[in-house]
């Protein structure tokens, strides 16, 4: 233990925080390092624009260009955007005129029921999370212990009681429900979530506030919230990936019209009487990652800013 | 407001929304008949939609409108059975493996369609066209009783894909007279003539190495002589063992024997334990990914259409991606058999095979209104006129008029095999415990087909676990 | 802590008035009965949500009286969890003591005799238990890939550098992805013929490489893309503790010339030791439901089965409802054992400090 620690002592590995800045050779080695891990990805992304009789090639096609010779003909392949056009129009039967697929609805229901739900469970969720931190209830715990065992079963258990459910109240292929439903799947994560970061703020100054004479409202607006700002970052993110994949209770749920994404993808799971269409498949997920990578990137200056007022209890 | 009016106005206004909601759900009216159906994706249903929307006219002046969820395949049972054992009610018309049609029957999901056959002569007469061997797999319960419950939707057999270009290769064909004494088959003709040792041959003779002659040029890849299904999910193995066993003179538990019929000593007879490692023999002749268990139907129709075995046998709903020359690296380069059989003691081939494919039913909710409309689909479905067409576009027909018109095998390559092969289908079990009988099959099959238990005693296995659960049942006394 | 509490008597038990829940229960009781009894189930079930709503409205207008802000910032999510989540968990829970298939249509009260099966047939309970020691295993080996690589990757981003905001992206983009064709992609990337592990062992060795033909490496493929995935999600929630440790602390010890060890341990550790435990229970909670990508690269050959999978099988194949609802019982005991069990653990490690 001690000879290893002193190794990476010499080498700062425990100098972490925002001690300083480090130059462009800890870019190089991260970013080394972040490629590396970032390759699985990179290779669906390049399948979805290989032509479709390329995708199985062995050896392995790698680069849609040869980087100035440095990488052999024979890992290379010519990219193409047929492939993303396939995905909104094309035939389904075979040699059929193209029709359309239906994605373009599909990626506006996962749009809208995604971010919606994830919204509301932000909303409703800090709310609860504010007060399991600053207004404990009697049993506090118990409440929260709860909250999570409604994370730990599988979904296939519960799942034949809310179709149930969903039927007799005629939610059943509908919006609201698929999105009541993931907010409440949404929830336990961010009241935990939420919670530990409430926890860790000083009440020093609210209290000040209070003493000033600030409503409740006014403390847990202005004052709490705004330290809270890169955990709602980061619950965001984390509520908006969740959601943007889940499969089951999409695939139970959900009514043609109101059909997400990820269901739909099995369509290229299994495509035309055949097996895996491995450039549709790769065109849709490439196509389906854009937004959720979006988002993860315009918030990202918050996931890292983290608690910035500098309020910090201990 | 009192207490008692508060709750008074509360339950009245709750029980005016869910009037409005229940009512507005089920008002439809005469003139406008709407038939919702739960569908696989893939062409064959596709087409149907297709044809529907085109060319079907109801004679009944009525507007029918056929409302298809096409779901994908992977999920299609989950969503299925979801939908169907929660009670939602929401589809009419389901595309059902034949196996799900016990569960599906006793739990009162499908509709009996005798009395529909017998109220309509023409409808018995078109239902009768079907060939016997699909009629009993896609419509009976108990199986090879006279209750119907289902027409073809995509009836399907399995039969053998050959690359022409490697079999009838000059210089391979005569090195594999030297080395068998045999002609390595080539046409259609000869590969209708296999028997299970040829396919043997085939695949020991095609092992070649990356860089070894292969028709006269060195392979690009290592390249493997046959392939079958071989995997562990669904039924992508008990497909075809089964054929394997029943041409070998074994049985499966037979359901038509109920209940004198036994799993144990039929199931693990001496024949079936042999019909078994004849199977298993064949599994190192195959591509490398067979032996983790997850050479699916689909895997080795991947291998075959990138070109990297000789010969694969598999379901004919999956040939159309193989003639595509965007899909298959050999689509010019095909010829199309019967599956392999066996030589009986009189010299005579012996063919059986477990049928695929899949009917659709009609559920037990559809209303009558809905049903007229739905009996008037189904006949013209299945009148030659659309199922002609049907087979133009890719699918096949199990009606006698359609499939022995001289213009059938024309229609694709592989329908030569067709009309030979349907005289030797039989099905597996109909009974509600299908899935637990197949996912217990499956997982053993899996083990011998892995290398981690022979054949004996996963037959052995099978037969216990057989005996066990339907005796439960009640099936077997 | 607690607000200003507004000094206001209890309603009697009888007065109409907006904030007597002790009523609005009794109301709430009466009429769901009577409903229940007198009226077909798709009319009493909109009654009931009605008295329910009552009762909730009762309770937030009583809160809001009497300045109980906890319950009433709370209520919103109890509500949406109960209805959504916590009624169909009771209503598994009631089915587990039931003979019940969701495909027949007979229901008989059976008291524990789908747990005593689960635990003691012959045939359901040892595969039971040997899937549930895999899923141990998997729980243990990803859980703990994704901490480690998860800790790892956050301490290389912890420091300011130039294009970190680039190169972090990067690295949070597999959990992003969807699990269908993450998982999909993985049977590519391992397979012999095609894949590219295997391409690229063979260019070593003349044997042909498989990885998924045995116990070994089925599991190793599973755990890599499982770990790959999530190690991601470890990784944002350790960063956003270290980077939220305040620079002066390090200055001071910078000055005191503290050891990068005690450094860590005594600085930075404090500040992340809340979200680390947070990533532990969330991901062991998940790797409990390991299923999905068990069933899309190895279909549970190879002794991968885990008792996720095979709740699915026998919850949703074969149809067994209240057997699986038995199943997932036992299950959620067990995970609620271990969740208390770090809880505790980590109760008493903040209490020490």
């Amino acid at each position: 233990m001690s000879q290893s620690s002193s190794f990476l002592e010499r080498i700062g590995f425990f100098k972490s925080g925002n001690v300083g800045e480090s130059g462009w050779g800890r870019t190089l080695g991260v970013g080394l390092i972040s490629l590396f891990y970032f390759l699985p990805v990179l290779f669906i992304i390049f399948t979805s624009l290989k032509p479709q009789d390329m995708a199985l090639s062995v050896p392995p096609t790698l680069s849609p260009t040869s980087l100035f010779g440095l990488i052999p003909d024979h890992y290379v392949f010519t990219p193409t955007l047929e492939n993303f056009s396939s995905v909104f129009s094309r035939s389904m039967t075979s040699g059929g005129a193209p029709e359309p697929t239906g994605f373009d609805r599909y990626f506006f229901n996962s749009i809208v029921i995604a971010s919606t739900s994830v919204f509301l469970a932000l909303i409703i969720g800090t709310l609860a999370a504010y007060g399991f931190s600053r207004y404990p209830l009697k049993g506090n715990d118990t409440y929260l212990f709860i909250i999570l065992t409604t994370r730990m079963l599988p979904a296939i258990v519960v799942i034949i009681p809310v179709i149930l459910m969903f039927r007799v109240v005629g939610l059943s292929g509908s919006y609201i429900g698929i999105i009541l439903l993931y907010t409440a799947f949404n929830l336990a994560f961010t009241i935990w979530m939420m919670k530990s970061f409430f926890d860790e703020l000083s009440t020093d100054v609210e209290d000040a506030a209070r003493i000033d004479g600030s409503s409740e409202t006014k403390v847990f607006l202005k004052i709490c919230l705004p330290q809270v700002i890169a955990g709602l970052a980061a619950t965001f993110v984390f509520g908006l990936i969740l959601t943007w994949n889940e499969f089951l209770f999409a695939l139970l749920l959900t009514g043609p019209d109101t059909r997400t994404v990820p269901v739909a993808m099995n369509q290229a799971v299994s495509s035309g009487g055949r097996g895996t269409d491995w450039t549709l498949l790769a065109s849709i997920e490439t196509l389906f990652l854009i937004p959720v990578f979006l988002v993860t990137f315009f918030l990202q200056d918050h996931l890292l800013r983290g608690v910035t007022f500098g309020t910090v209890k201990r | 407001m009192t207490v008692m009016m508060k709750v008074k106005t509360l339950a009245t206004a709750a029980g005016f929304a869910a009037a409005l909601m229940v009512g507005g759900a089920k008002v439809a009216s005469a003139e406008d008949v709407t038939l919702t159906m739960a569908v696989p994706d893939w062409p064959p249903t596709r087409i149907m939609k297709k044809f529907f929307d085109e060319q079907y006219k109801p004679a009944s002046g009525n507007t029918v409108k056929l409302d298809v969820d096409f779901i994908p395949w992977p999920d299609f049972y989950t969503r299925v059975n979801a939908s169907l054992t929660s009670g939602e009610q929401k589809y009419n018309f389901i595309v059902s493996d034949s196996q799900w049609l016990g569960a599906f029957v006793e739990g009162g999901y499908f509709r009996k369609i005798n009395d529909l056959l017998d109220a309509d002569p023409a409808f018995m007469a078109t239902f009768k066209s079907i060939h016997p061997n699909p009629l009993n797999a896609y419509s009976t319960y108990p199986h090879k009783s006279e209750n119907y419950y289902g027409f073809p939707q995509f009836p399907d057999v399995l039969v053998n894909y050959g690359r022409a270009d490697v079999l009838c290769n000059e210089e391979e064909q005569k090195n594999f007279q030297a080395k068998y004494s045999k002609k390595l088959p080539c046409t259609g003709e000869e590969l209708d003539a296999m028997t299970w040792d040829d396919f043997k041959n085939v695949g020991e003779f095609f092992r070649r190495k990356k860089g070894e002659m292969l028709a006269g040029k060195p392979a690009d890849d290592d390249f493997y002589g046959i392939a079958f299904q071989a995997g562990k999910g669904y039924d992508f193995s008990s497909m075809q063992i089964n054929g394997f066993i029943w041409q070998m003179g074994g049985d499966t538990w037979d359901e038509t024997k109920v209940p004198n019929g036994q799993a144990e000593g039929v199931v693990n007879s001496p024949e079936a334990v042999k019909a078994l490692e004849k199977y298993l023999s064949l599994i190192e002749y195959m591509p490398p990914v067979a032996r983790t268990g997850t050479m699916d139907i689909f895997k080795s129709d991947e291998l075959f259409r990138e070109g990297k075995v000789a010969m694969n046998v598999d379901w004919i709903g999956l040939g159309e991606a193989s003639l595509d020359p965007k899909t298959s690296k050999v689509s010019d380069k095909l010829v199309f058999g019967q599956m392999p059989g066996t030589l009986g003691p009189d010299g005579k081939m012996i063919r059986w095979s477990n049928i695929g494919g899949q009917p659709f039913v009609l559920t037990t909710w559809t209303t009558d209104s809905q049903i007229k409309e739905a009996v008037e689909f189904v006949k013209w479905w299945l009148s030659p006129d659309i199922q002609h067409q049907f087979a133009a576009g890719g699918g096949q027909s199990a009606i006698k008029s359609v499939y022995e018109d001289p213009k059938y095998v024309t229609y694709r390559p592989w329908n030569r095999a067709w009309a030979p092969q349907l005289d030797w289908q039989k099905d597996v079990w109909h009974v509600p415990q299908f899935f637990e009988l197949l996912t217990q099959q499956q997982d053993q099959f899996d083990l011998a087909i892995t290398g981690k238990q022979d054949a004996k005693t996963t037959l052995d296995n099978i037969a216990k676990f057989q005996q066990n659960l339907l005796t439960e049942a009640g099936l077997i006394q | 802590m607690s607000a200003v509490v507004i000094d206001r008597p209890a309603p009697q038990l009888f007065e109409v008035a907006p904030d007597n829940w002790k009523l609005a229960i009794l109301a709430g009781l009466v009429v769901s009965i009577l409903a229940a009894l007198a009226l077909p189930a798709s009319v009493s079930f909109w009654i009931v949500g009605a008295m329910a709503a009552l009762v909730a409205a009762a309770f937030v207008v009583n809160a809001y009286r009497r300045g109980y802000y906890g319950g009433l910032l709370v209520a919103p999510a109890i509500a949406v969890l109960f209805v959504m989540n916590i009624f169909p968990l009771l209503w598994s829970l009631g089915l587990s003591f039931f003979a019940y298939q969701s495909n027949q249509q007979s229901i008989r009260f059976v008291g524990l005799a789908n747990y005593v099966k689960a635990l003691t047939n012959d045939l359901a309970a040892p595969a039971n238990w040997h899937a549930l020691i895999n899923t141990a295993m998997f729980v243990v080996f990803t859980v703990a890939a994704q901490m480690i690589v998860g800790f790892l990757l956050a301490l290389l981003f912890s420091k300011q550098f130039p294009l970190r905001k680039y190169l972090l992206i990067l690295v949070l983009t597999p959990m992003m992805l969807s699990v269908v064709a993450s998982g999909v992609f993985f049977t590519y990337y391992y397979d012999p013929t095609f894949g590219i592990l295997s391409y690229v062992m063979n260019q070593f060795s003349n044997e042909q490489f498989i990885l998924m033909d045995n116990k070994v490496g089925a599991v190793a493929g599973i755990v890599f893309a499982d770990a790959w995935m999530w190690s991601p999600f470890v990784m944002l929630l350790v960063l956003a503790g270290l980077v939220s440790v305040p620079k002066y602390l390090y200055e001071a010890a910078a000055i005191d010339r503290v050891s990068g060890w005690r450094q860590f341990w005594n600085i930075t550790f404090p500040y992340i030791r809340g979200l680390l435990m947070l990533a532990l229970l969330f991901r062991t909670i998940e790797a409990f439901k390991l299923a999905d990508l068990v069933i899309l690269l190895t279909k549970g050959g190879n002794d991968t089965l885990t008792i996720s999978y095979h709740l699915i099988r026998i919850a949703n194949e074969q149809n067994k409802t209240s057997e699986g609802a038995a199943i997932s019982y036992l299950m959620l005991f067990m995970v609620i054992v271990l969740t208390n069990l770090y809880l505790y653990i980590a109760n008493r490690r903040s209490q020490g400090a």
